[in-house]
């Protein structure tokens, strides 16, 4: 008898504490999976993620399914990169979805391109820079410091919308911070070791990286952003990679390697293939990974 | 989520009906990379505006290109017996100019892509209620005078309403799609020996239409691929399994001058061109910063 109060007991015990849990989860919908990530990481039980990006894709392209008009068509909250990095697919993919709470400056959308001082913003518009990107350089979720401000903008945004558990995001955030807080004095510390390092990289992916750990940008293989390699181009580049050594030559996963195997060959470098998401390499499976694989393949 | 689908099969029949009249002319003629040629010579104009005029006059330009395009093939397939290596060629040489001009412009590569990356399920209700209109014109005026008009009056007839076409549907719809829907429902019209081939070709397209958005909801495959996939699919078996009918049948006596010959497209060249689509389409999938 005993035995049967307390079944009963613990049943309506568990029923009053899902009611509360019971309620529809937050439908979020993420530009990329670095973004998905660090919404599940804050919103935890909370919200239903999708990525809609392949992180070993070009960042510039999808391949628009079905599902994913679907998706933004029930989205509660879209998080975007921003910086004009979605700016092929994103607006389309916003018209038809026709949801008006995620439309930009809506409540349900969220730029975090806004919380970032962006770097290479051109001073004046030129045909001569390339594919420069009119914000600044989008790939700004690369320096791992600036995770927890995005973090931070995730649980606030994330408050915004669900009020009634900000605290619970809140804590979320402050766990997920401390764990990037010692994840970042392991990073740091590694990183000093290649501090002042001349590096090249194909395409400016990893210039917010670089500037965090004072590595030296001697160059990219692209001539201009988003324009491949020139034979002129890639011959000064020899030149002048031969009179001042780099000893890295970063590669992207999405872009073609065979000018900088080329040049790597030639001169010398350690040609680094270096995830720019999860996904991108096989060990990038969230953001602590991502940026432990990042440095562990510059560090080793 | 029906309107969704809704849309992209509209889209995918306003096209079918203008598409499948020159899909069945091309093949007859022995033409079938005309349309990647002039899709191609309009992304050219395209080009060239983005770097010159910095957007400007984009239209008309990529129009203007597509109808010069039109004029040289008209004007050489009337001169030489080897159209088809010119028409490739004519694309080829397209293809490397889009590169050649974009490499120095500023935001040029993106702004290209942005204006080529055109999917079915992208496409604005507006854009599709103008590509039908614009379709049901040309369909009217092709309807009235296509087949009184004779000699020279027939071909710029024939490649003017083929190039404004191909320019506008390649704009909504994307050059690979619009490639399978010119030359699978038409190549499949051709082997039934039963009722006209653009009645059956209509029939035919619009059925693998609706296939193809219920498999790619279903599986939640991309559309726009998986209408190109069932398409060329079913046209390539109906090809190897079914013996052709003649064309002569099908052709008035003077357009038989270069369809009468029996120049047959089988199943592997339209492989061929299909993957001379793929290619026109890397500059959306292979895209830069």
């Amino acid at each position: 008898m005993n035995k049967i109060i307390w079944i009963v007991l613990v049943l309506a015990a568990m029923l009053a504490q899902s009611g509360s849990a019971m309620r529809r989860p937050l439908h979020v919908v993420a530009a990329y999976p670095y973004i998905g990530d660090l919404v599940e990481k804050i919103g935890k039980r909370n919200v239903r993620v999708w990525a809609l990006a392949r992180g070993d894709y070009n960042p510039h392209v999808i391949i628009p399914r079905p599902s994913y008009i679907a998706h933004v068509r029930r989205a509660d909250l879209l998080v975007i990169n921003g910086a004009q990095l979605e700016i092929g697919w994103m607006p389309p993919l916003l018209r038809q979805a026709n949801n008006p709470a995620v439309q930009p400056g809506e409540r349900g959308f969220l730029d975090l391109s806004r919380h970032i001082m962006l770097i290479d913003v051109p001073t004046t518009v030129s045909r001569e820079q390339g594919d420069i990107h009119p914000d600044g350089n989008p790939h700004f979720y690369l320096d791992p410091h600036h995770i927890p401000i995005l973090a931070k903008a995730i649980a606030d945004k994330l408050a915004e919308i669900d009020p009634a558990d900000a605290s619970y995001y809140q804590a979320n955030y402050d766990e997920f911070a401390a764990q990037w807080e010692a994840k970042l004095k392991e990073w740091d510390n590694t990183m000093k070791a290649l501090e002042k390092v001349r590096i090249v990289e194909y395409h400016k992916n990893y210039d917010y990286f670089l500037r965090r750990y004072n590595l030296a940008l001697a160059g990219t293989v692209e001539p201009l952003p988003g324009i491949p390699p020139t034979s002129k181009h890639i011959e000064h580049l020899e030149t002048l990679l031969k009179a001042d050594p780099a000893r890295f030559l970063l590669q992207d996963v999405y872009n073609p390697s065979d000018a900088s195997e080329h040049l790597a060959g030639k001169l010398g470098m350690k040609l680094v293939l270096l995830p720019h998401d999860i996904g991108a390499v096989r060990e990038a499976r969230d953001v602590f990974s991502l940026f432990d694989e990042m440095v562990r393949r510059l560090a080793q | 989520m029906t309107d969704i689908l809704f849309s992209a099969f509209v889209v995918s029949v306003v096209l079918l009906g203008i598409h499948s009249f020159f899909g069945l002319e091309i093949i007859k003629r022995g033409i079938i990379f005309t349309d990647l040629a002039i899709g191609q010579m309009a992304a050219m104009g395209t080009a060239i505006s983005i770097l010159f005029l910095e957007g400007e006059y984009l239209d008309p330009l990529s129009l203007g290109f597509a109808l010069v395009g039109g004029a040289v093939i008209a004007f050489a397939s009337r001169r030489t017996e080897t159209h088809e290596a010119f028409i490739g060629l004519l694309y080829a040489f397209g293809l490397a100019g889009v590169f050649i001009i974009l490499s120095k412009s500023y935001h040029g590569m993106e702004t290209f892509q942005k204006l080529m990356a055109s999917d079915i399920l992208f496409t604005p209700m507006s854009e599709i209620v103008k590509t039908a209109i614009i379709y049901a014109v040309l369909g009217g005026v092709l309807l009235l005078f296509y087949n009184k008009a004779r000699g020279i009056v027939k071909e710029v007839l024939f490649f003017t309403t083929f190039a404004v076409t191909v320019t506008n549907s390649v704009r909504v719809a994307g050059v690979l799609i619009v490639f399978a829907l010119l030359v699978a429902p038409a190549l499949i019209a051709l082997k039934i020996r039963k009722g006209i081939p653009l009645i059956n070709a209509w029939i035919i397209g619009t059925a693998v239409n609706l296939l193809a958005i219920v498999v790619s909801y279903n599986f939640d495959f991309p559309t726009g691929y998986t209408l190109v996939f069932l398409h060329a699919f079913l046209a390539l078996t109906v090809s190897i399994s079914v013996p052709m009918r003649r064309l002569e049948t099908l052709s008035e006596p003077h357009v038989s001058r270069s369809g009468g010959r029996g120049r047959v497209t089988s199943g592997s060249e339209s492989g061929d061109s299909l993957r001379g689509a793929q290619t026109t389409h890397l500059p959306q999938t292979g895209g830069k910063e």
